[in-house]
C-alpha cells in the first residue's frame, strides 16, 4: 500500500508541478536577500546593498516551485511586511544570531506581525543566521531570546543556519519542501 | 450587451462603435482586482483590469486612500509575472496611482532589477517609473545606470533617461547637470526621438546662463540637428536667443536669422511652420524678413490638411496685429476659408480679414459673416465681435451696416459673455462715433426690453443714464426705463430709478414727469428702490429751485466716488465697529492717478460700460505712495509722471546706482536707487550731489539723504529741483557722497569711524520726452477734429540725410514720446511718403494730437511737416520748439 502511494505521489509530481509562496522578513542585515541567493542558485556575496521595497523571486526545487517575497528589513518597509505576508504558504523569519544587540527589537516586530488576524495559523519558520560568527547564540538561547514557546496557535520551527557557508540549509529547503506538499 | 442594443434603436449618431469602457463602475473594478492575488496569475486577465483602474482614474473617477493603497500593494504583487504586457500595464498604473511616497518605495528594488534587465522595454519604462518615485540618495546610487541608459543605443531607453532627466532637473539639478557629457552624446543620436529630447534637457540644463545656450544654438544651428522634432525646438531656442540679443543692430542683419530663413525651406512642414511663426514673432521684424515667412504661411492656407490650414491662418491674424499690411496678400486665400468646414480656421480667417480688410470689403465681409454667425459657437462668435468693434472703430464711416450687423446678433439667442462683448462693443461704438450714438441707445434700449440678465441691464441703464440726457430727444427713452420699473427684479428696478433721477436732473422739461413716476415708485416692495426713489425726489426737488444747488446735484447724479473704493471698504468696516458716525470725508484719499494709470495702459483692449475701474497698475502707484509719504515733496502737487529708471553705474561696480525720474507740474524729484555690493562696507549719510550748471531752467529745491547703506539692501536717496514751466530741459551731473565704514565680515558690526568718499556717477538728461504720457486715441479723426482748430499749429521741418523713412518717423516718435495711433508707426517698405499719427498727454494734462507727414526724395532726404492739435496753444508751440531744438 505504501509503496503504491508513493509511486501515485510521483506519478502525480511528473504532471502537477506544486507551487508554494514564502515571504522573507526580518531586520535589515539579517541576510535575507543573502539567504534567497544561496537557496536560488548556491553563490554568495559579501557585498550586498541593502533591500529597497522587495525583491520577488521564483526558485524551483524538486517539483516544487517557491515563489519568494524577500522583503526590505529597514524600518521604514516593517509596517508593509503583513500585506506580502497574508495567504502564504510559511512565513520565513531571519534573524541575525550573531547581533545580540537588536534581537529585543527583531522578537518585538515578529510578535507584532503575528498578532496580526490576517496571518492566524501561517507556519512560522525562523532562521538563526551567521552562526559561522563566533559571537552567534545557540539554538536554545535564540529560541528562548525570540521567547518563540509562547507561539502555540501555529507551527513554529527554528534552524541555525549560515548562508557564508551554506551551513544547514539543505534542512531548510527540504522542511519548506515537506510544508508545500501539507499545504497543497 | 442587451442593453448596447436598445440604444442602438433610439440613438442612431451612436451606432458607430461602442466604447469598450462602457457601464465600467469602480465598485465593480475594485472587486475585481481581487485576481491581482491570485496564486495562479491570468496575466491577461490582469491586464484588463488594469486597463480598466486606468480608465477609471482617467476618469476623473478618485479613489479612497484604503482603496489606493489596496490596488497599489495588490498590484505589486504582478512583480512575480514575466508577461511583458502585463508588466507594462503594472509600470502605468504604478504612476498613475502616483501612492504616497512612503508606499511607493516598496517598488523601488524591483524597478532597478528592472531597470537593468535584458528586455528593452523593462528598461525604458521602469526607469520612467523609477525617476518619478525615487529621492535624492536613491538618485545617486543609480545615476550611474541612468548615465549609461542615456547612450544607450536602443533608441526607447535613451529617450526613457532623457525624459525623466528633464523630469529630474525640478527635484535634483545638481545630479543632473553631471550628465551633460551623455546628453551631448544623445544629441548626435540618429534617433529622431532621442535626438528631440536630449536638446530639450540640454538646453533646461543650461537654461540659466544665456551665453552658454547661445552657444548651443550656434553650434547646432551648423546643420547637425535632424530630427524634424528637434529642429522646431532649436527654431524656438534660436528666437530665444535673438530676443535676448536685443535690437542691437537695426540695420545690419539679424544673427541667426539665415538659420531661420533656411528652415523655411525645410521639408518637413512641421518646420517650416515654425520657422515662419517665429521670424513674425521677431521683435522689430521688417518687411523684407517678414515676406518668406508670409509666403510659406500663404502656400499652408491651400493645404489640405486642416492642422496647417489652421495653424497658418492663427499666425497670419498675429501678424495682422502689427503689420496688416503683410497679410493683405493672403487675403484671397482667406476669404475662400471663410466655408471651412472647420469653424476654427473660418473664424480666424473672417477675424484676420476684418483686421486686414480695407473699406470697401467691409460689407462684402459683413455679408458673408451674417451666414456664418449662425453655426459657430459663443466663444468664436466674441472673437468675431471684437474684430468687429476694432473694424468700425478703424472705419467710422462704415458704422451703420455694423451697428445693424451688432443689434441683428444682440436679439439672436446667446451666453451671457457673448452678449456682454455684443454691448461693450456697442457702448465703445456710440462713445467714439458720435455719428452712432441714437442707433445704438436705440439697439441697447431694445435690448434692455428682453434682457435676462441682471448685469448687463443695470449696466445699460447706468449708461443710458449718462449719455440719453444728452440726446435731442431725451424723452423717448422713459418708456424703456419705466418698463424696467414695472417688470423687472429689484436689483434692476433701483438702478432705473437711478437713470429716471438723472434724466429729472438734466433735462427740465421732463421733470415734472419724472416726479411722478418716482413717486410711484416709492410704492415699491424692495427698500432699495424706495430708498432710492426718496433720495432723489428729495436731491432733485420739485419745487424748481435750482441755482447753486444744481450743480451739487449733478455733481452727486454724475459725479463719481473721490475716494477709492478700497478704502471707504476699509472705513466702513472700521465704523461698523466703532461708536462714532460715519464721515465721508475721513476716509484716506490718497489720491490714486487712477485715471493717469489707465490712460498709461493705451494698449490695453477697450473695456465696456461692465469694465470695473481698471486699478493702478503700473509703478507709478508705489512711486506716488512712496513721493507722498516724504514730507518734503508733498507739496507739489499730483505726480504726473515717472520714468523708468536708467543705470547710473556700469553693470558689476562697488556701488550700482539707477535714477528714476519724477515729474511733476512744477517741480522734479530725482529718485536715487543705490545698492551696496561690498559686504566689508557701510555707507553712512549717503547723497548724491547734482550739478545742475548746465541746466539753467532747474533750481535744487531739496534733497533727502539715506541715513544708512549696508550691503546688498538697496536705499534710495531722493533730490528735487524747483523747474520753470512747461518743458524745461537740461543735462545733470551726479556724484555720490557718502561715509564708509569697515564692517568686519566675522562678526557684521561696523567700526566707529568712517571716511568721506565720493564715486563719479554717469550723467543724467531731462528731455522733452519726459514731459509726454503716452496716451493712445482709438479713433484717431474724431479726436482730431474735435479739437480746436484755433489751436492747430504747422510747420515743415527738413531732418537731413536718413537711413530710410521707417527709421526717420521712428526718430521723431522718440523724440516726442507720444503714442503712435491706428499702427502708423510702421512705415509700408518701398513707400516714398509717410503719415505718422500720434496722441499722448503733456504736463499739465493737455491732449496733444500729432499728424506727421514725411516725404523722401532720391538722396534720401527727408522731409516732414508737423501738424499739432492741443488743448492748449502754448503746448502746440511747446511741441514745435521740441522739434526744432531735436
Amino acid at each position: 500500500m505504501g509503496l503504491w502511494d508513493s509511486f501515485l505521489n510521483w506519478l502525480r509530481s511528473l504532471f502537477f508541478k506544486q507551487e508554494m509562496e514564502l515571504s522573507l522578513i526580518g531586520l535589515q542585515n539579517a541576510g535575507k536577500t543573502s539567504l534567497v541567493n544561496v537557496v536560488a542558485t548556491g553563490g554568495y556575496s559579501e557585498d550586498m546593498i541593502p533591500t529597497v521595497g522587495f525583491n520577488m523571486r521564483k526558485v524551483t526545487k524538486g517539483n516544487v516551485t517557491i515563489k519568494l517575497w524577500d522583503l526590505g528589513g529597514q524600518p521604514r518597509f516593517r509596517s508593509m511586511w503583513e500585506r506580502y505576508c497574508r495567504a502564504v504558504s510559511a512565513i520565513v523569519y531571519v534573524v541575525d544570531a550573531a547581533d545580540c544587540d537588536n534581537l529585543a527589537t527583531s522578537k518585538s516586530e515578529l510578535h507584532d506581525l503575528l498578532s496580526k488576524p490576517s496571518l492566524s495559523g501561517i507556519p512560522l519558520l525562523v532562521l538563526g543566521n551567521k552562526i559561522d560568527k563566533p559571537e552567534a547564540l545557540s539554538k536554545q538561547a535564540l529560541t528562548d531570546q525570540m521567547n518563540l514557546e509562547s507561539i502555540t496557535d501555529r507551527e513554529v520551527c527554528c534552524f541555525m543556519i549560515s548562508c557564508k557557508n551554506s551551513t544547514h540549509i539543505d534542512s531548510v529547503i527540504e522542511w519548506l519542501v515537506k510544508h508545500s506538499k501539507s499545504k497543497t | 450587451m442587451a442593453q448596447p442594443y436598445l440604444k442602438k434603436d433610439d440613438d442612431r449618431d451612436d451606432e458607430a462603435e461602442y466604447s469598450p469602457f462602457m457601464g465600467i463602475e469602480k465598485g465593480a473594478v475594485l472587486q475585481e482586482a481581487k485576481v491581482f492575488n491570485d496564486p495562479q496569475l491570468d496575466p491577461r486577465r490582469c491586464s484588463q483590469v488594469i486597463t480598466k483602474l486606468l480608465y477609471l482614474l482617467n476618469q476623473g473617477e478618485t479613489f479612497t486612500k484604503v482603496e489606493a493603497t489596496g490596488v497599489f500593494f495588490a498590484v505589486t504583487k504582478l512583480f512575480q509575472s514575466k508577461d511583458i504586457g502585463l508588466r507594462r500595464m503594472v509600470y502605468l498604473i504604478i504612476k498613475e496611482l502616483s501612492p504616497s511616497a512612503e508606499e511607493v518605495i516598496i517598488v523601488t528594488s524591483s524597478l532597478m532589477k528592472d531597470m537593468n534587465s535584458k528586455t528593452d522595454m523593462y528598461r525604458a519604462n521602469a526607469i520612467r517609473v523609477l525617476c518619478r518615485i525615487i529621492d535624492g540618495t536613491l538618485l545617486t546610487q543609480i545615476e550611474r545606470y541612468l548615465k549609461q541608459a542615456i547612450v544607450d543605443k536602443n533608441p526607447v531607453v535613451a529617450s526613457a533617461a532623457l525624459v525623466s532627466g528633464i523630469h529630474l532637473l525640478q527635484t535634483n539639478p545638481e545630479i543632473v547637470r553631471r550628465w551633460s557629457n551623455e546628453v551631448q552624446e544623445a544629441v548626435q543620436s540618429r534617433a529622431a526621438l532621442v535626438q528631440f529630447h536630449s536638446l530639450a534637457l540640454l538646453h533646461q540644463i543650461r537654461q540659466n546662463d544665456r551665453l552658454a545656450v547661445s552657444k548651443l544654438v550656434t553650434s547646432l544651428t551648423k546643420g547637425t540637428v535632424r530630427s524634424p522634432l528637434a529642429q522646431c525646438l532649436l527654431i524656438r531656442y534660436t528666437s530665444q536667443v535673438i530676443r535676448e540679443a536685443g535690437p542691437n543692430t537695426q540695420t545690419a542683419d539679424r544673427p541667426f536669422f539665415d538659420y531661420l530663413d533656411g528652415c523655411l525651406r525645410h521639408k518637413a512642414e512641421m518646420v517650416i511652420f515654425e520657422a515662419a511663426r517665429a521670424i513674425t514673432e521677431l521683435t522689430g521684424v521688417t518687411n523684407r524678413e517678414l515676406t518668406p515667412a508670409i509666403t510659406v504661411l500663404q502656400l499652408f492656407l491651400s493645404s489640405s490638411k486642416p492642422v496647417l490650414r489652421f495653424a497658418a491662418v492663427r499666425t497670419l491674424n498675429k501678424v495682422a496685429m502689427t503689420h496688416p499690411m503683410a497679410v493683405t496678400n493672403c487675403n484671397i486665400d482667406m476669404e475662400s476659408l471663410i466655408s471651412d468646414q472647420n469653424r476654427s480656421i473660418a473664424t480666424l480667417a473672417i477675424t484676420t480679414l476684418l483686421k486686414t480688410g480695407n473699406e470697401s470689403s467691409v460689407d462684402r465681409l459683413m455679408k458673408q459673416i451674417t451666414n456664418f454667425m449662425s453655426d459657430i459657437a459663443d466663444e468664436f462668435k466674441i472673437v468675431v465681435v471684437e474684430a468687429i468693434r476694432t473694424l468700425c472703430l478703424k472705419f467710422p464711416l462704415k458704422y451703420r451696416s455694423l451697428m445693424n450687423f451688432l443689434s441683428n446678433i444682440l436679439r439672436e439667442e446667446g451666453g451671457f459673455e457673448y452678449k456682454k462683448a455684443i454691448v461693450d462693443s456697442i457702448v465703445i461704438l456710440i462713445r467714439d462715433i458720435p455719428d452712432a450714438k441714437e442707433s445704438g441707445l436705440f439697439h441697447l434700449c431694445e435690448f434692455i426690453e428682453d434682457c435676462e440678465f441682471t448685469y448687463l441691464s443695470t449696466q445699460i441703464l447706468h449708461f443710458l443714464g449718462n449719455e440719453g440726457p444728452k440726446t435731442a430727444d431725451p424723452s423717448k427713452y422713459i418708456r424703456y426705463i419705466y418698463n424696467r420699473v414695472i417688470l423687472e427684479n429689484a436689483t434692476v428696478r433701483s438702478s432705473a430709478v437711478s437713470t429716471l433721477a438723472k434724466f429729472g436732473a438734466m433735462v427740465d422739461s421732463l421733470k415734472p414727469r419724472i416726479f411722478i413716476l418716482l413717486k410711484r415708485c416709492l410704492f415699491d416692495s424692495d427698500d432699495e428702490v424706495r430708498d432710492r426713489a426718496t433720495l432723489y425726489l428729495n436731491t432733485i426737488g420739485c419745487d424748481g429751485s435750482v441755482g447753486e444747488t444744481d450743480n451739487d446735484m449733478k455733481d452727486f447724479l454724475f459725479g463719481s466716488l473721490d475716494v477709492p473704493l478700497a478704502n471707504l471698504e476699509t472705513s466702513l468696516r472700521n465704523y461698523e465697529l466703532s461708536e462714532e458716525p460715519f464721515n465721508i470725508d475721513s476716509v484716506p484719499k490718497e489720491v490714486k492717478s487712477q485715471p493717469l494709470a489707465e490712460k498709461k495702459a493705451p494698449s490695453k483692449k477697450p473695456t465696456g460700460l461692465g469694465a470695473p475701474p481698471s486699478g493702478p497698475t503700473s509703478n507709478l502707484d508705489a512711486y506716488e505712495k512712496t513721493l507722498s509719504s516724504i514730507p518734503e515733496f508733498s507739496s507739489f502737487g499730483k505726480l504726473f509722471k515717472s520714468l523708468a529708471p536708467v543705470e547710473l553705474t556700469e553693470a558689476e561696480t562697488e556701488y550700482a546706482v539707477n535714477v528714476v525720474k519724477h515729474i511733476y507740474d512744477g517741480h522734479v524729484v530725482f529718485q536715487y536707487n543705490c545698492t551696496n555690493t561690498i559686504p566689508e562696507q557701510l555707507l553712512e549719510n549717503v547723497t548724491v550731489i547734482v550739478d545742475a550748471s548746465e541746466a539753467e531752467d532747474f533750481s535744487e529745491a531739496s534733497s533727502k539723504p539715506l541715513r544708512s547703506l549696508p550691503y546688498d539692501s538697496p536705499g534710495q536717496t531722493f533730490v528735487a529741483f524747483e523747474k520753470s514751466d512747461g518743458a524745461a530741459i537740461g543735462k545733470f551731473t551726479n556724484t555720490l557722497k557718502f561715509i564708509v565704514k569697515e564692517v568686519d565680515p566675522t562678526n557684521g558690526e561696523a567700526e566707529e569711524d568712517g571716511v568721506d568718499d565720493e564715486y563719479q556717477l554717469e550723467d543724467l538728461e531731462v528731455v522733452a520726452a519726459d514731459y509726454m504720457l503716452k496716451v493712445g486715441v482709438s479713433n484717431f479723426r474724431n479726436a482730431w477734429e474735435s479739437m480746436d482748430p484755433e489751436c492747430e499749429r504747422v510747420d515743415e521741418y527738413g531732418l537731413g540725410v536718413r537711413e530710410s523713412l521707417a527709421e526717420a518717423v521712428g526718430a521723431v516718435v522718440n523724440i516726442l514720446g507720444m503714442q503712435p495711433c491706428e499702427g502708423t508707426e510702421t512705415v509700408p517698405s518701398n513707400s516714398r511718403s509717410h503719415t505718422c499719427l500720434l496722441s499722448g498727454v503733456f504736463i499739465g494734462n493737455v491732449k496733444v494730437l500729432v499728424r506727421l507727414s514725411f516725404g523722401i526724395d532720391g538722396p534720401k532726404q527727408v522731409a516732414m511737416k508737423l501738424a499739432v492739435r492741443s488743448e492748449d496753444q502754448s503746448v502746440s508751440d511747446a511741441i514745435h520748439e521740441i522739434i526744432a531744438s531735436g
